[in-house]
């Protein structure tokens, strides 16, 4: 589905358009002032007060999507009379703290941004409540208001454990081709449709002399770096991660996936890129030195940053290209909320509460184009707000298909076995990590490195 | 003559390869401090460029100002250091100079809290901190802090103490001092080398330190070294502001290094031409 806005489908949405219309001179003057009206809110049949007096903390990383969040947070105390306080924990550390926090039960957290690939391992331990007990109990949730259905479904599918939510999305990502329009203009190239295109399009741009490499891709090691790429690459050479029930990241489609990523960095990305995380490869790219790469949509706000960019206007979007299966897979990221199974009960019906707040359509607006702030978020939870024309509009601004792109993928290119989910994943990433950049590094074979790691991750299944 | 001045010429060459390679992150954090986003990712890198104190100014007195967290470093840096040195002087003097049952064993005991790898301890001491209710507290911190910092301190301190002649303290105690009052009169004076050198070395380690910082602070106490990653988002590097930030963390170690730094090279050449001693 695409969802473009023009006129016509503005005017004949119903409800979603009426409302927006009506809500036109709001939205205007929401550009001066942050909306405070607890109307919208006080319209869902659950009683707000019902945790009144609790107090929950609430962790999360340092990102602009959770700063708005944390600036309208004073609404929900005043909505429910529950005190809720915000730790901002770097992205590295949150994960580590957190898991201190689960294991010895002491309830620090009521909730906090987690990462996806965590939950199999909460749920393993019971660390985390299954949220489906709060989302059908129609004294804490009412489910025509908080509409759950629409929140984007590949999120919910990967905050859920064998079919039991653990975590509500938040905000989030999916990975897409980012490329220079005017570079592939003036060569004649459309972006690409399949793996290989994409490495005959980074040749066709690459010229290092003058500083233009053709593509770039995350190098750097790590559980959410490289092995955030890699798995897409795997899945789409047809790569199945558990092979008679077996993990095996080292057979011929792995070693051909593999192969192909070194083979594009080592080819046509810079030297450096081995070493760079996404935040590297988007400021490179501002700077007009990359021809495409593929990285998360979010990272058009940092491509678009007018203190910074030297391509703004030049950027446009493409959904990842097919592999050798016939697949597009792509990777996708959320931030969402769980409920620390160690709090009294009372506590997590407040932190319910909160999570049902912030996922609600009426905040992910407030938090985003509604927002009395200059960030733009990118990752909102909600298919409705994706179609408002007002959000569109907002995200159009950073380059020719970048909203069809970005919904398309959530829409037909996500894989539920994207990534190996297992509660043993935060030691297989890190090892499949070091493993691959060992191999982008050209310190040890394609086959060396993932035979290795094979060697290292079978005593992990094991425990 | 000519071979004399060319190893001098040597000396000097390999001397400032090395400043270089110290000084090249240093002065690459401060040249960055001063730019505008767009200065620092310019190819090729500017050395010329129209300075500005933004970063600064969003830093220090934007909305994620880090001046809380400095206040909070210094307060656990500096609350760590005076009390490790209230403790460990009497301590490591008494290691160094009296005859007490158990003495060996104390002394292992103390260098054997050095061994553990501090990830192994970091779930237990975030254990009994929580269990006290002290975790995001300064005391709680500046008590984790203790567990490594005093030991360190007394084992430095011990050698320093023990290079001092005997004869000096029979001296004092024959003019009728007490043993405290010859400690803090005639010994401490003597040792103001190793005790300055090991201010140092406690108040930099606190200063420095982030894996406990992490786990056991919170909102309310937060050194600038866990702040500090607040500047590398998600989204992207703030990398005016990180530079700011880093050479703001810097300064006052710096100062204390300069300030410090005669009694630090006397006090290192005291400890390493006679160290050792009687043990």
């Amino acid at each position: 589905m695409v969802f473009r806005s023009t006129r016509r489908t503005f005017l004949k949405g119903s409800v979603g358009a009426s409302a927006m219309l009506l809500g036109a001179p709001a939205f205007l003057r929401g550009a001066a002032a942050q909306d405070n009206d607890l109307a919208p809110y006080t319209s869902a049949k659950i009683d707000w007060k019902q945790a009144s007096g609790e107090s929950i903390t609430v962790a999360v990383i340092p990102a602009s999507y959770f700063d708005n969040l944390i600036s309208i947070a004073p609404q929900f105390q005043e909505l429910t009379g529950i005190n809720v306080r915000f730790e901002k924990i770097p992205p590295a550390q949150i994960r580590q703290k957190c898991v201190i926090d689960l294991t010895s039960k002491t309830g620090t957290y009521a909730t906090h941004a987690a990462d996806p690939m965590y939950y199999a391992l909460y749920a393993a331990n019971k660390w985390a409540e299954p949220l489906d007990r709060y989302l059908n109990d129609a004294s804490l949730t009412d489910k025509a208001w908080f509409n759950f259905d629409d929140i984007i479904p590949a999120w919910r599918g990967a905050d859920s454990v064998d079919g039991k939510l653990y975590g509500i999305p938040y905000d989030g990502e999916v990975t897409i081709q980012v490329y220079r329009k005017d570079l592939y203009e003036a060569k004649g190239l459309k972006p690409a449709d399949n793996l290989e295109a994409f490495v005959a399009n980074a040749a066709a741009l690459n010229d290092p002399g003058n500083r233009i490499w053709g593509a770039a891709l995350r190098g750097v090691a790590g559980a959410g770096q490289n092995m955030y790429i890699y798995p897409s690459i795997f899945r789409e050479f047809g790569g199945e991660w558990f092979k008679g029930g077996k993990l095996t990241v080292n057979g011929p489609e792995a070693e051909a996936a593999l192969t192909w990523y070194v083979d594009l960095m080592r080819k046509y990305a810079p030297a450096a890129a081995q070493n760079w995380n996404w935040p590297d490869i988007a400021d490179a790219f501002s700077q007009g030195t990359i021809g495409a790469y593929i990285d998360a949509h979010s990272s058009a706000s940092v491509v678009n940053n007018a203190d910074k960019s030297k391509v703004i206007g030049k950027v446009a979007y493409a959904r990842w290209p097919k592999g050798p299966s016939g697949k597009r897979v792509t990777s996708i990221w959320n931030w969402g909320f769980p409920i620390n199974a160690a709090l009294p009960d009372k506590r997590k019906k407040a932190t319910w509460l909160f999570i049902q707040w912030a996922a609600s359509a009426e905040t992910q607006a407030r938090t985003s184009y509604k927002f009395a702030g200059p960030a733009k978020r990118s990752g909102v939870n909600r298919t409705s707000v994706w179609k408002d024309p007002a959000y569109i509009k907002l995200m159009s601004s950073f380059g020719n298909n970048f909203v069809e792109a970005a919904m398309d993928s959530l829409q037909h290119d996500t894989d539920v076995d994207w990534r190996p989910r297992v509660p043993q994943w935060p030691a297989i990433g890190d090892t499949m990590a070091t493993a691959i950049q060992s191999a982008l590094a050209g310190q040890a074979t394609v086959k060396a490195a993932l035979d290795d790691a094979q060697k290292r991750i079978e005593p992990m299944m094991k425990g | 003559m000519t071979a004399k001045r060319l190893r001098i010429a040597a000396v000097i060459a390999i001397s400032l390869i090395f400043i270089l390679a110290w000084m090249f992150p240093i002065l690459w954090s401060f040249l960055n401090s001063l730019k505008t986003d767009k200065d620092v990712l310019a190819y090729p890198p500017k050395v010329l460029f129209t300075p500005t104190l933004e970063a600064y100014r969003d830093v220090l007195f934007g909305s994620a100002s880090i001046l809380p967290n400095l206040v909070s470093s210094f307060i656990i840096s500096i609350g760590t250091t005076v009390i490790t040195m209230l403790l460990a002087v009497p301590a490591a003097y008494a290691l160094a100079r009296l005859r007490f049952p158990g003495k060996r064993f104390a002394g292992f005991y103390v260098l054997a809290t050095q061994m553990l790898p501090p990830v192994g301890i970091i779930i237990p001491y975030f254990l009994v901190l929580r269990g006290i209710g002290w975790i995001d507290t300064y005391q709680g911190i500046i008590l984790i802090y203790l567990s490594f910092s005093l030991p360190f301190a007394i084992w430095l301190l011990v050698s320093y103490f023990e290079d001092i002649p005997f004869e000096m303290e029979e001296a004092a105690y024959l003019d009728g001092a007490s043993r405290l009052r010859t400690l803090w009169r005639i010994i401490i004076p003597q040792v103001r080398g190793g005790i300055s050198v090991t201010v140092v070395f406690v108040f930099l380690n606190a200063w420095n330190e982030f894996l406990f910082a992490v786990v056991l602070s919170g909102n309310t106490v937060r050194p600038v070294t866990v702040a500090m990653y607040n500047f590398i988002s998600v989204e992207q590097t703030l990398w005016t502001k990180l530079a700011a930030v880093s050479v703001l963390a810097m300064l006052p170690v710096i100062l204390l290094g300069i300030f410090a730094q005669k009694h630090i090279v006397k006090g290192l050449t005291v400890g390493a031409v006679k160290g050792g001693g009687r043990r």
